[in-house]
């Protein structure tokens, strides 16, 4: 019951924050909600992992005779994952309270957090499918309130917007996964569902058909299922096609591109496939296996050509997921997760750190009046010697993401391109393309980090008074450091066999072969050439730059491959357009239509109208004006005077005579 | 001999002068003239008709009753219109219609 009480205190500590905080005082709650957080996640982590998972649920609501059930599961998967996330958002807090102490709605930014840690982490604690599709709504919607914290900037508004229809897009992948999954087996539960001899590995598959424990379908349908449910996946984790969200994600605050789009939200959809991995047959693995080496090694190329330091960032986030989601792919989520938790660490502590650079650079413009974007690396240079502790830290976790020896991105990615290359040797066909390709991105990570690092620390000094971070953005930087390095993962810094997290999802070996020896050696020289390569081009003398600005195949990579603009082609301009023609056709058919029935009414009304007033008003008028009339004449008679009423007897009788006599 | 039809037309004639005089006069002395006028039309058919009545003469006794009846009706009229003169200080009998709706 610990894990609820982690999960829930963050939402506890939005309320609280949004409720009383006035300017600042948000800070204290959301950091001692975050601490409190970290505590009892360490807590759930130590008693649980590697102890029999813990699966604990109550009845939730029932229609019909179908009961379902809420509750939370707590394996070696979902403790690893709130650890993670805990101790991140811990970092990330703490980084925060000095990075935006002077934003005006800072309640607002913290309510936002609280919110989305609170979404993460029941995310991975949740048992159902269903709960997690919530809580992965959720997740979508507040990554979308804080992508748009600066409300009052353009490109971040149209920026949020993309994300969220984008993640809608994804959702519906994973509602139809979750559709297809319960008209199979009319259950939602994860542990009946995908443990060991749970339903869907006890689900024989013979001659096409797909026999599930209330019936069965046909064997396409668990390929759809297990296709659509990394369609949800690819929206989250940010894969091919769904891709072009996250760049422009980078226009929110970088503490949130850091914990959100780097290290915990990001890897929902990667945590989500390694969940329902039994399900995926090997058409969806095959399909998987290739998007991801696809995405990976086309965002590694487009980080290449990139200006803006968030946004390399970013692409090499993309590039990283690839990664995973090839792992995943190749049959080895335990590689998959390893890489996700290291790549949490050393992703985050880039993004702290370029946000470090580019507050400080901020500040300075700020003072000086100068208009310059604080985030272009061309603007940038000889940062060494003025924030040393940042370029240290970055250098660090840049060696992490280049994989380089004795860092924990060493370990991960080894055992990502190892696994890859085990299985490419089984692969016969075009396939076995992949685990080079994957090695091929893995040079290319190296330089693109490298010409980071060289562009921005390295190089003639310029600004004078530039000076290091405030100490609480500098410590967090600081732990997640050691945490890049290998320590923290295995005691054994060249055998990603012997970490504990490989250990602890062993669920089939790999097959490490002859691949096991040469593969990191190969890595590591490859990336020690990259990364001279990267300071021949870069570092030693900057205006001996390569690579024009103008060759095409630089354009192409600046462009992200121009997807954007083909989407907005393809996709957003015909939707555009048909929403026009519906437009028009509401407009005019329907508008028209209604407007049809409503004139007819009005004219209908307007004859009702004349016959109210002449007809059936004017009898009862007709009639009041005869009385009247009458009662006129009558009254004539009446007028007081005696020698009227003696004429009117006279003549009264004179008639009456008249009558008697003529008549 | 004077036929009875001149008796009778000028009767007639009589009769309606005071008829038009009560209907027309804007003054109450002349309204009662008027009727003045209609009693001796009567009057005069009395006498005339008595000649049907040569033996108790009923026709020319009934005259005189009628004349002295008039007689005395107008001094009664007379009092009335002083009366009415006092109060409403005009005798126009078209003012005096305080009996309308």
């Amino acid at each position: 019951m610990l894990a609820c009480g982690a999960a829930v205190i963050p939402l506890l500590g939005a309320i609280a924050t949004y409720t009383f905080s006035k300017r600042n005082r948000g800070s204290g709650i959301a950091i001692a909600g975050s601490v409190l957080t970290f505590v009892l996640s360490a807590l759930v982590f130590y008693t649980t992992w590697d102890h029999t998972a813990i699966h604990r649920q109550i009845s939730w609501f029932t229609i019909g005779d179908l009961t379902f059930t809420a509750g939370v599961l707590l394996n070696n998967l979902s403790v690893l994952m709130l650890f993670l996330i805990s101790g991140i958002s811990l970092l990330v807090h703490i980084y925060s309270a000095a990075y935006m102490k002077l934003d005006p709605r800072l309640p607002v930014y913290w309510t936002c957090l609280g919110l989305f840690c609170f979404s993460m982490m029941a995310l991975v604690v949740a048992d159902s499918l269903l709960l997690i599709y919530l809580f992965w709504e959720l997740v979508g919607f507040s990554s979308y309130l804080l992508i748009g914290f600066w409300n009052t900037r353009q490109a971040a508004v149209l920026a949020n917007k993309k994300a969220f229809i984008i993640n809608r897009i994804g959702d519906i992948g994973f509602l139809a996964g979750i559709m297809v999954l319960f008209s199979q087996y009319h259950t939602l539960d994860l542990v009946t569902l995908f443990s060991d001899h749970g339903l869907v590995a006890s689900s024989p598959r013979i001659g096409g058909v797909w026999v599930g424990a209330t019936g069965q379908l046909s064997q396409a349908w668990l390929t759809i299922a297990g296709a659509v449910f990394f369609f949800g996946a690819m929206a989250k984790s940010a894969q091919f096609p769904l891709h072009t969200w996250l760049p422009d994600a980078m226009e929110g605050p970088t503490p949130v591109s850091s914990l959100i789009h780097a290290a915990t939200m990001v890897a929902a959809g990667v945590f989500l496939l390694v969940r329902v991995f039994p399900l995926f047959d090997q058409t969806v693995l095959l399909l998987i296996a290739s998007i991801g080496t696809f995405t990976a090694f086309m965002a590694a190329t487009i980080a290449l050509a990139q200006h803006d330091i968030k946004k390399i960032l970013a692409w090499s986030t993309i590039s990283q997921l690839g990664y995973m989601i090839a792992a995943i792919g190749m049959g080895s989520p335990e590689s998959a997760m390893f890489h996700l938790a290291t790549h949490a660490f050393f992703k985050c502590l880039l993004f702290l750190s370029a946000g470090a650079v580019i507050h400080e650079l901020q500040h300075h413009y700020a003072k000086s009046g100068d208009t310059t974007d604080p985030q272009d690396i061309r603007n940038m240079g000889g940062l060494r010697k003025k924030m040393p502790v940042t370029f240290i830290v970055m250098t660090i976790a840049a060696l992490a993401l280049a994989g380089f020896p004795g860092t924990s991105g060493f370990l991960s990615k080894d055992a990502v391109l190892v696994s890859a290359f085990g299985w490419g040797a089984a692969e016969q066909n075009v396939f076995s393309v992949i685990p080079y390709l994957l090695f091929v991105t893995s040079l290319l990570t190296a330089f693109y980090v490298a010409r980071l690092i060289f562009k921005v620390f390295f190089g003639p000094a310029g600004q004078e008074e530039l000076h290091e971070a405030p100490a609480p953005m500098r410590w967090p930087m600081i732990v997640l450091a050691l945490c890049c390095l290998f320590p923290l993962f295995s005691v054994n810094p060249v055998s990603f066999e012997s970490a504990w997290i490989m250990a602890g999802f062993y669920l089939n070996a790999v097959e490490a072969g002859a691949y096991h020896t040469y593969v990191p050696v190969l890595v590591s020289l490859g990336g020690t050439a990259a990364v001279f390569f990267a300071w021949f081009c870069y570092g030693r003398n900057r205006s001996g730059n390569i690579f024009t600005d103008k060759g095409m195949l630089y354009r192409f990579a600046l462009n992200g491959w121009y997807f954007d603009k083909l989407y907005l082609a393809v996709f957003v301009k015909p939707v555009v357009l048909l929403s026009r023609i519906l437009f028009g056709f509401d407009k005019k058919v329907v508008d028209g239509l209604v407007n049809a029935v409503g004139s007819l009414g009005l004219s209908l009304s307007a004859v009702s109208r004349w016959t109210d007033r002449y007809l059936v008003d004017a009898a009862v008028n007709g009639l009041g004006s005869i009385s009247k009339t009458i009662g006129n004449f009558t009254r004539n008679f009446q007028n007081g005077r005696v020698q009227y009423y003696l004429l009117a007897t006279v003549a009264g009788v004179l008639l009456f005579f008249m009558f008697t006599y003529f008549l | 001999m004077i036929p009875l039809e001149h008796y009778l037309l000028i009767s007639a004639a009589l009769f309606c002068i005071g008829l038009y005089a009560v209907f027309t006069r804007r003054n109450a002395i002349q309204v009662l003239i008027g009727i003045e006028f209609m009693i001796n039309a009567a009057v005069i058919n009395f006498v005339a008709f008595s000649k049907y009545d040569k033996a108790k003469l009923g026709g020319q006794v009934f005259a005189l009753f009628a004349i002295v009846l008039a007689a005395a009706g107008v001094a009664v009229a007379l009092a009335i219109i002083l009366n009415v003169y006092k109060y409403y200080k005009t005798i126009d009998p078209g003012k005096i219609d305080e009996l309308r709706d």
